[in-house]
């Protein structure tokens, strides 16, 4: 695809009517936009008094200072990703009811007049129809509440392995 | 000094280890439990699981209490296989009757999981047993079909219960780590302290000779 110039400079000028956030807290609230679980950052467990406490309670169990901390990172790494699982499990993407049941002809009364059943409605309603259309379709293969619990939850099985992998192994080298 | 150990453990560090793993109980065995569940169900797993365990460290009882939880997942994921199935069979009887405008989804699926149950009142059972005639299909049919339908889902619910049985196994294996460690290091304790029990004898002795 080539590119236009003037179609690029069009685009860069409306690009700069745009703002976007310009505060620090807008600037934060929106580079969280895309957040889903959190498991991706890397967590500071260190600073923490969990940490600390944990460090401490391991020690007498007769580990060395750094198997006691592998441990105690470890224990509160798998902990997040627990606490994570939990809230994707309790928290699904609810359940849009109208826009799975409804039957876009006889329910919509504007829609109703505007497609005729001859087909021979204006080309921008059909493509209103083909994507209210669609739509329903992706709302429908995500099926109900319990089938969205389980695909959202089966994404953090990476991070379960991980996280019992890592305590596992710090625990039995420790 | 008492310190606040993630979910809200209160620990003191001048404790013992024994009085540090009592007092870590009531913090790791205070899960996140749904709202229909018991807590009383959920302790009496852990005390049953602690029990198996001779003089269990801090370090044992968090592990073990995560395995419980592991065993709680799998409970909660065996019923949202069957909640899978409830959900395609009212996803396929609405989609084959006239239901699927009338009363919606939501209503025919609280119907059929009544039904399903046998708690259902005249009305569900006429609805159910209406959508089933519409869609010209017995109970059987409609679970073999219902299970086609979701078995991507179903799938994946397998998948977290296999990956709950392999975290079994790790915390397992560190258990059993743990506790060999602990053995080991009770036993050197022993061979040391007989032997320094020994070499006081011999020393007592080599004393008395040079005295006489």
């Amino acid at each position: 695809m080539t590119i236009n110039p003037r179609r690029n400079l069009a685009n860069r000028c409306n690009a700069l009517k745009s703002t976007g956030p310009r505060s620090v807290v807008g600037k934060w609230t929106s580079s969280q936009n895309s957040r889903k679980h959190g498991l991706n950052s890397a967590p500071d467990f260190e600073s923490s008094i969990e940490y600390q406490a944990l460090v401490e309670l391991i020690a007498e169990e007769g580990f060395s200072a750094f198997a006691c901390a592998d441990i105690a990172a470890g224990l509160l790494n798998y902990r997040r990703v627990m606490d994570a699982y939990y809230d994707t499990y309790t928290g699904p993407e609810p359940v849009d009811e109208f826009l799975r049941d409804a039957n876009m002809k006889t329910s919509n009364p504007i829609f109703s007049e505007l497609l005729s059943p001859s087909g021979s409605e204006p080309q921008d309603v059909r493509e209103m129809a083909a994507f209210f259309a669609s739509m329903q379709r992706q709302e429908r293969r995500k099926g109900g509440p319990v089938s969205r619990r389980s695909s959202d939850t089966h994404k953090l099985i990476r991070y379960q392995r991980n996280g019992i992998a890592r305590l596992s192994r710090a625990v039995r080298q420790g | 000094m008492l310190y606040n150990v993630h979910f809200g453990i209160n620990v003191d560090v001048a404790m013992t280890v024994e009085d540090k793993s009592k007092s870590l109980l009531p913090f790791l065995s205070s899960p996140k439990l749904l709202p229909d569940e018991s807590e009383a169900e959920f302790q009496s797993g852990l005390q049953s699981l602690l029990s198996e365990l001779d003089n269990p460290s801090p370090l044992a009882v968090a592990l073990v209490s995560q395995l419980n939880e592991c065993l709680w997942w799998i409970r909660r994921h065996s019923v949202d296989k069957e909640l899978l199935l409830h959900e395609a069979m009212a996803r396929l009887l609405s989609k084959a009757g006239s239901n699927w405008m009338g009363s919606g989804n939501s209503a025919l699926s609280v119907a059929l999981g009544h039904y399903l149950d046998g708690g259902s009142d005249k009305d569900q059972a006429a609805l159910i047993e209406e959508a089933l005639i519409d869609a010209n299909l017995t109970l059987s049919d409609l679970r073999v079909r219902a299970f086609k339908d979701a078995a991507r889902h179903i799938k994946m619910v397998d998948d977290l219960i296999h990956r709950q049985h392999q975290t079994i196994r790790h915390l397992q294996r560190s258990i059993d780590s743990i506790d060999y460690k602990s053995r080991l290091i009770r036993r050197m304790d022993l061979e040391l302290a007989a032997l320094e029990s020994k070499q006081s004898v011999k020393g007592a002795l080599s004393l008395d000779d040079k005295s006489s």
